[in-house]
């Protein structure tokens, strides 16, 4: 063998090697491409995507320190930003006014006006006060805020005087990780009972699906509030925030296992599942390397569309106060003074988080149709 | 070296005999899912089959041909019946008893070719995984090996192992039911069950797939139970052929004696059916009338007696055995000797 040999051996096998993996697309980047060119996926996608990054790093979003109490700024209308003051003159720099409050003498309220005599202009990336990325890096850098001594509450403030936006943001935080997870749960629990009553069928599958119509049902509100209302008060709110997930997760796993058994059924009757039988295949080994993969993608469907709903839920639980606890913050519990009429009719800016609600259900939904058209790249060949 | 051995000697002692085999499929109803029927798919059937023979199974949809061929492999549990297969050493085995997980080894050599060339492949699986499947199931070889195997399979199925990364979806039907072939064969199998892989086929591949079978049957040696609901695909390739019938055989017979001598009046409507190769001869066609009767509730006496044209009345009181009428020619008809029934390209 002379040496020039070589590099013709080393091309010729290159070649094949490429000619081998021409075209060759697995399941998910083919999910992948039909999944990129569906337009509410992408929409659902990127509104997600907003909300995860705002929760992230909600401290670096928010021009005031959102956990500072200031009894003196409690439930101040949400600031606009302006750039025609007082006097009509119109500035480049869009600014604030600060608010001070006066007494109704004859009602006592509180009533906040714009202190017109000094204008905070907005400053984007300033530093103010100091917290930590991600919980690690210690930081003062924020995307905006206004000149020192001024004040920017876009979504107004709570009872306690900290600013909504920042802690809707910094709510996202338990809102969503406590919906993903109890999902996660959810939805493991939900596919291997529902690969298990498709795949044996006969009793096991009667059993299942009557114990299932059993949970389904009880009226969600009133089961879910008793739940909540086992969880002994002294517990700490980390402690709280598993429970909540094991709550949600025992009582979200029908729909994913009643769609997964469909599934599984379906396959059974197929002529693959019998080859791997006529082959002489484990039931595991059907379960995980045939039915299971074949069901994969409706299970992530049905993943995406059930967030939404854990979402929501555990909104109405933490409105009820019977949810997430001090100092976790969550959507439904920043909402938990609106349940006062008196002090929601006065301030209605305190509703102002189901905006994010509304965001995230809507961003999930947009996500999991995307999800759904694109789960299926081999029904188009 | 094994296709030598089986090929050098014929062998004529039967691979595999089927004794009063029967399968019923209960019918459930109600909330509590009681049994309140049967479906009786194959309603004691018995053969043989000699080593190397290629029987064929024909039948309307719905005659438990493809019941029978499942429940042979034991994918159905059969409800009654001894199913005698003889192994390579010569002991032989009533697949029907065996426990579930005694199975396992017999499958390395009773395989079956699946009837859909796009149900039957996994649609996430490439086509190496494909094929290679049965012998990582039954722990035969893996790696470099593995590969090896496959894409020499492959290259005998006449596909290009360079696509063994290609899924299905990527295949046409032809070359689907060529994977399929390649996956039966990769465990050198013996006996095949082959549930009418031409069916659904262009009639361009369908001979294509049939040679090939017919080749691969040569080369390995093997035994094909080729079940069909065409006597056109099944005359050309077997030594024997059976026809059922609601569960039940009917006639059983060398392809010749079917196809020239047929004893029964449903195989003579079957035969009918058959295009012949001469445009000019037109053949008298029988049309039954009426739907193959529902197996859940099978008509009393013989089964055809509702569409036969020479029935009388004793046809549908008593049941007719199947009974050897010439030798090695069995049929289950009270006037098999009598009738005077049409053969195949015969002008009425």
């Amino acid at each position: 063998m002379s040496t020039t040999m070589t590099p013709t051996l080393i091309t010729s096998e290159a070649d094949i090697d490429l000619a081998r993996n021409d075209r060759y697309e697995s399941y998910f980047q083919l999910l992948w491409t039909r999944f990129s060119k569906s337009r509410p996926a992408a929409i659902g996608g990127l509104m997600i995507l907003c909300l995860l990054v705002l929760a992230l790093f909600s401290e670096f979003f928010a021009p005031t320190d959102p956990s500072e109490i200031v009894f003196r700024d409690s439930f101040i209308p949400p600031q606009r930003l302006q750039f025609v003051d007082a006097e009509g003159t119109f500035h480049l720099v869009p600014f604030t006014y600060n608010q001070v409050f006066t007494i109704d003498p004859v009602t006592s309220q509180t009533i906040w006006a714009k202190d017109t005599s000094q204008r905070y202009h907005l400053r984007l990336f300033v530093r103010s006060w100091e917290y930590k990325v991600l919980g690690i890096f210690p930081s003062r850098l924020h995307l905006f805020g206004v000149e020192e001594g001024g004040t920017l509450y876009l979504m107004g403030t709570g009872r306690f005087g900290r600013d909504l936006w920042g802690r809707a943001c910094m709510a996202g935080r338990i809102s969503l990780s406590l919906s993903i997870f109890a999902v996660l749960v959810s939805v493991s629990i939900g596919a291997i009972v529902g690969v298990i009553s498709g795949y044996y069928r006969g009793r096991i599958d009667w059993a299942i699906q009557r114990l299932i119509e059993f949970l389904v049902s009880f009226p969600p509100l009133p089961l879910w509030m008793a739940l909540a209302a086992v969880i002994p008060p002294q517990m700490d709110s980390l402690s709280i925030f598993m429970v909540m997930v094991v709550i949600f997760a025992m009582l979200g796993w029908t729909l994913t296992a009643r769609e997964v058994r469909g599934k599984v059924l379906s396959y059974g009757e197929t002529d693959f599942v019998l080859a791997a039988k006529e082959m002489g295949a484990s039931d595991a080994r059907i379960i995980f390397r045939h039915l299971f993969p074949n069901s994969l993608s409706h299970i992530i469907v049905v993943l995406t569309l059930t967030i939404p709903q854990i979402i929501l839920a555990e909104a109405f639980l933490s409105f009820l106060g019977i949810g997430i606890q001090e100092p976790l913050v969550s959507w439904g519990f920043l909402m938990k003074n609106a349940q006062n009429l008196e002090t929601l009719g006065s301030n209605l800016w305190i509703l102002s988080p189901t905006i994010f609600i509304v965001f995230a259900v809507l961003g999930f939904n947009f996500l999991g149709d995307g999800l759904r058209d694109a789960a299926d790249p081999y029904s188009i060949v | 070296m094994k296709e030598q051995n089986t090929n050098g000697q014929t062998d004529n002692r039967p691979i595999l005999e089927v004794h009063n085999l029967k399968k019923y499929f209960p019918v459930r109803s109600g909330f509590f899912q009681r049994i309140t029927g049967h479906v009786k798919a194959v309603d004691g059937v018995t053969f043989s089959v000699p080593e190397n023979d290629v029987l064929g199974i024909v039948g309307e949809s719905g005659c438990g041909k493809t019941t029978l061929g499942r429940t042979i492999l034991r994918l159905y549990d059969p409800s009654e019946g001894e199913i005698l297969y003889r192994g390579g050493d010569g002991t032989i085995t009533d697949i029907a008893q065996l426990p579930r997980h005694a199975i396992k080894p017999f499958r390395r050599e009773m395989r079956m070719i699946f009837q859909d060339p796009f149900s039957s492949l996994n649609p996430r699986f490439p086509v190496k995984d494909i094929i290679a499947e049965p012998l990582i199931i039954q722990r035969e070889c893996k790696g470099q090996e593995l590969e090896d195997r496959v894409a020499a399979l492959m290259r005998r199925v006449g596909l290009d192992p360079d696509y063994m990364r290609r899924y299905p979806h990527e295949f046409s039907g032809g070359q689907r039911q060529r994977i399929g072939l390649a996956r039966t064969l990769c465990l050198n199998p013996r006996l095949i069950v082959g549930d009418d892989p031409v069916s659904a086929l262009d009639v361009s591949i369908q001979a294509q797939v049939l040679n090939l079978i017919v080749e691969l049957k040569e080369e390995f040696g093997l035994t094909l139970l080729f079940i069909a609901h065409d006597l056109s695909v099944v005359e050309h390739i077997s030594d024997r052929i059976m026809v059922m019938y609601v569960g039940k055989c009917v006639e059983i017979a060398p392809t010749p004696e079917v196809l020239g001598n047929p004893l029964h009046p449903y195989t003579e409507a079957l035969i009918s059916a058959v295009p012949p190769a001469d445009p000019d001869i037109r053949p008298q066609r029988i049309l039954l009338q009426g739907d193959v009767p529902s197996p859940a509730d099978p008509p009393s006496g013989c089964v055809f007696h509702p569409r036969c044209r020479y029935a009388k009345p004793v046809c549908s009181q008593e049941t007719p055995e199947l009974r050897e009428v010439h030798p090695g020619h069995y049929a289950a008809c009270h006037f098999a000797d009598t009738l005077e029934l049409n053969a195949i390209g015969s002008e009425e």
